[in-house]
């Protein structure tokens, strides 16, 4: 179960270590219920921990990505380390059209940006 | 010390080359080894051994005696070992008994070379003098029964190209192995990441990309982004020729990595030829933001990072005009 965190008007999800399917999905729905509840402008999924990024996380990173945005909260994946970056253009697996930022600090000043 | 980093070198040159007990039982198949031969060589043994002395002579005079051969001879250290090892050759030559042992003494004899610099074909004229001495000192022991003379000699003369296959390979594979070394070097050389500005690198590309460079070039970048936590990075490809559909290809991969890292990537230096070439593989280059010049990209970058340049005379007569009106009067 990974944990959903907000700070002001903004969710932050930092996976902790390589999910299984089944907590991505639930992680997914978790999610996409909370922004409306939460009245959520922004989310922040951190993957600093994260060594490995296969195409089916990739798949529901991106799901959950344009769920929010329909819900209104935009959305920035943050922390993807550079091996995984790497591994992630050698195996073609993109997250076209997703805000991606270096670490938290600065997905939450391109939120901030973004809102004016 | 130094003996025993010989010996750990000669075992690594052993390995590098694929040299165990099937290669080297290959190897004697190669040069038709049989056990007919170790009998007729162990006919000459007596002779070849008084002659050791005289025979390692001709050898290192004979280098001596030529301009490129002097690299050795000119070489206290190396000659010194080097007819050490040319003595045992020639008596294990006619032991018998050819096996690892015998392999890894020519290696090191091979390693001795190639650090003096000889050249292989210098060795092999030199060899060949020692080859000759030997087979007119055994043809002479065997006066009376010349053809058993020269059976003897040639069954030496395979134990010989078996040596020199060894040796051959030996130097060619040390030479390679410089030259895989150099080329490390101008890799780690040519893929430099500068800072510029805080938040803002350089990538300035140099030369040819091909597949192993491209990674090392994306892997370098994308390590540098993190540890100086850049936003744009302004990557330079004045110096690269020519470009092909290949190359572009990992040009697009290094920009997507860099995007997913959260900086993105200006190229710039993109010469006539090259655009036309690209337009002509109908690359589809939507994805880079392409600025003329290394300039007009850092102009480019310092707007996204939101500088603003500012030369000293402008700020000078800024602060002036602002100034005016609020001196005392």
């Amino acid at each position: 179960m990974v944990p959903i965190l907000k700070q002001g008007d903004v969710l932050i999800v930092s996976m902790q270590a390589a999910l299984s399917d089944k907590d991505l999905l639930q992680l997914r729905d978790e999610l996409a219920q909370q922004v409306g509840q939460k009245r959520a402008r922004g989310v922040i999924i951190d993957l600093t921990a994260l060594d490995v990024l296969d195409s089916f996380a990739t798949r529901t990173l991106r799901t959950i990505a344009y769920t929010a945005r329909l819900r209104g909260a935009e959305a920035v994946v943050v922390g993807i380390q550079p091996d995984v970056a790497f591994a992630m253009v050698q195996l073609g697996l993109s997250l076209e059209g997703i805000a991606t930022a270096l670490d938290l600090e600065e997905g939450l000043a391109h939120l901030r940006a973004q809102e004016r | 010390m130094a003996e025993f980093a010989e010996q750990s070198q000669t075992q690594q040159l052993m390995r590098e080359m694929g040299l165990d007990d099937q290669d080297i039982l290959r190897r004697k198949q190669i040069v038709a080894l049989e056990p007919e031969d170790l009998a007729n060589i162990a006919a000459i043994q007596e002779t070849v051994l008084t002659q050791v002395e005289a025979l390692t002579a001709v050898f290192f005079d004979y280098l001596a005696s030529l301009d490129e051969g002097r690299t050795v001879t000119n070489n206290r250290s190396i000659v010194d070992r080097a007819r050490q090892l040319k003595k045992a050759h020639l008596q294990e030559m006619v032991h018998g008994e050819y096996g690892r042992g015998y392999v890894e003494q020519r290696l090191e004899l091979a390693l001795l070379y190639s650090k003096a610099g000889l050249e292989l074909r210098v060795f092999l004229g030199a060899f060949h003098q020692l080859l000759r001495t030997l087979g007119a000192s055994v043809m002479k022991h065997f006066e009376s029964a010349p053809t058993k003379g020269f059976d003897a000699f040639m069954s030496l003369k395979k134990v010989a190209f078996f040596d020199i296959g060894i040796i051959v390979d030996a130097m060619v594979s040390e030479r390679q192995r410089v030259i895989r070394q150099q080329q490390d070097a101008i890799r780690e050389l040519s893929t430099p990441v500068l800072q510029i500005r805080d938040r803002l690198l350089l990538l300035p590309i140099i030369g040819v990309i091909d597949t192993h460079r491209a990674r090392l070039i994306t892997h370098s970048l994308l390590q540098a982004i993190r540890a100086n936590r850049a936003k744009v990075v302004v990557m330079d490809i004045t110096g690269v020729a020519t470009i092909d559909s290949k190359v572009a290809n990992h040009l697009i991969q290094t920009v997507t990595a860099a995007k997913l890292m959260g900086a993105s990537v200006i190229v710039t230096g993109l010469s006539a030829e090259v655009a036309q070439s690209l337009v002509a593989l109908g690359m589809e280059l939507g994805k880079l933001n392409t600025v003329g010049d290394l300039q007009g990209g850092i102009e480019e970058a310092e707007i996204l990072l939101g500088y603003k340049v500012v030369s000293s005379d402008d700020r000078a007569r800024f602060r002036m005009s602002q100034a005016t009106p609020t001196t005392p009067e």
